[in-house]
């Protein structure tokens, strides 16, 4: 949707990438805190679930403990400082999205592999989705269908309960992805088109306010003119 | 502005490599403390006659060895339920719940406790200082076996897949089989906490 007046397209180009990246400013610090929260829900979930594991009557720490401190600070770390130092920026927002797909992945692995947490996944590709640019969903599904399709390879027990799986298993699971991703992507690209309308209205409305105030300038000119004259 | 942009590109550099470390080695130990099976029972072929356990002649056992506090064991019950579940009624299932006699009363009765005092056709058998286990010559949270009605143990290992993963497994379907069929035997690995070291 464009404009024969290419001031008006220029304008409503501005206008559009100024609301966009406003809105993915306000997208990066929500996804800052809520993988802060997933940071401490995982320990808490690994202290609540499995705080020990025992040898007889000695106790220790628990593995999945351990690996909800440090693995979960390494997974956050990144994507918290992106968004605090880079909010708005490309690579800041699939930075975001391959780290909420890791920490679905942790968060998994921590409830035992729960079919339950999977439902983790598909939300986080919802939230994702409110960025309105659909090349992040993708960053998200390949890690998804990577994180299967290696794990298929080395460790398939971990992820489809069965030791030999067929080397194609990975693609039903990221298929049932994808099946979210296309209804996704058209809302992003629905959204897209929303807020560059509403760009292209507003610089419309500009353009002819600024008309419409140089014209009331130049008859205020004119008749100054004529008064003087007369 | 320049020494903090500097900074903020070092700091976030420095996030990005801690980030790449962090999955790959985030993902090798998940592996080496779920792939890892605990020690194997050393498992005598035929049914232990020092056992507290009641057997008369003809009837099959299924035994499990649990440490209450261990959260893997969760997934083990799990199986436990589905393998009685799918089992013949003639089967009678013990589970020999790890104690150490100097604890307080009532240490035992954690979630994984409960949880096997509800299953069925299941008798619980306190097992102080892991006396039993030790007559059993098993050393792990899981470990199961089951004694034919001749006395000879038809299996031996864990029902579970990984460690502190319930579902689908060879362990588990074979016990169902074995059990089914009264024919065959077999052994899996066992995941869990440490009983007896």
């Amino acid at each position: 949707m464009t404009d024969t007046n290419p001031t008006i397209n220029a304008r409503a180009i501005t206008l559009r990438d100024e609301q966009l990246r406003a809105r993915r400013v306000r997208i990066d610090r929500m996804f800052a805190a809520l993988l802060g929260v997933q940071y401490l829900a995982g320990i808490a979930g690994a202290l609540v679930v499995s705080p020990y594991a025992w040898e007889g009557k000695t106790q220790v720490i628990h593995t999945h403990v351990w690996i909800a401190i440090f693995g979960g600070a390494g997974i956050t770390i990144l994507p918290v400082l992106l968004a605090i130092f880079r909010p708005g920026a490309t690579i800041t927002r699939h930075v975001i999205a391959a780290s909420q797909m890791l920490s679905s992945a942790l968060l998994i692995h921590l409830t035992g592999g729960r079919i339950e947490t999977h439902f983790h996944v598909f939300g986080s590709l919802a939230f994702l989705a409110f960025y309105l640019d659909w090349p992040v969903l993708i960053t998200a599904t390949v890690v998804v269908a990577a994180d299967h399709f290696l794990r298929g390879i080395f460790w398939p027990e971990s992820v489809y309960g069965i030791a030999n799986p067929e080397w194609w298993r990975f693609l039903e699971h990221a298929g049932w992805v994808v099946f979210e991703d296309v209804f996704l992507v058209w809302s992003c690209i629905l959204g897209q088109r929303e807020i560059a309308s509403s760009a292209l209205k507003q610089a419309q409305v500009e353009y002819l306010s600024e008309q419409e105030q140089l014209k009331t300038a130049a008859l205020e000119m004119a008749l100054a003119e004529m008064q003087a004259a007369s | 502005m320049t020494t903090r942009r500097a900074v903020i590109s070092s700091i976030l550099i420095a996030a990005a490599l801690l980030w790449t470390v962090t999955v790959g080695a985030m993902f090798r130990a998940i592996r080496a403390f779920e792939a890892t099976p605990g020690r194997a029972a050393d498992a005598l072929d035929v049914w232990p006659s020092a056992s507290h356990i009641p057997r008369a002649a003809g009837e099959w056992r299924l035994v499990m060895l649990i440490h209450p506090h261990c959260s893997c064991s969760r997934a083990s019950i799990t199986e436990l339920q589905r393998i009685i579940e799918k089992s013949p009624s003639s089967l009678q299932t013990y589970v020999v719940v790890y104690r150490p006699k100097d604890f307080p009363a009532g240490w035992e009765k954690t979630d994984v406790f409960v949880a096997a005092s509800h299953l069925p056709r299941t008798h619980i058998l306190l097992d102080n200082d892991g006396h039993e286990a030790s007559i059993f010559r098993g050393f792990t949270s899981g470990q199961t076996y089951l004694y034919d009605g001749d006395g000879k143990l038809r299996f031996s290992g864990g029902i579970t897949l990984l460690r502190g993963h319930a579902g689908f497994n060879s362990g588990s379907a074979e016990v169902m089989e074995i059990a089914r069929t009264q024919g065959g035997t077999a052994k899996h690995p066992v995941f869990g906490c440490a009983i007896n070291k």
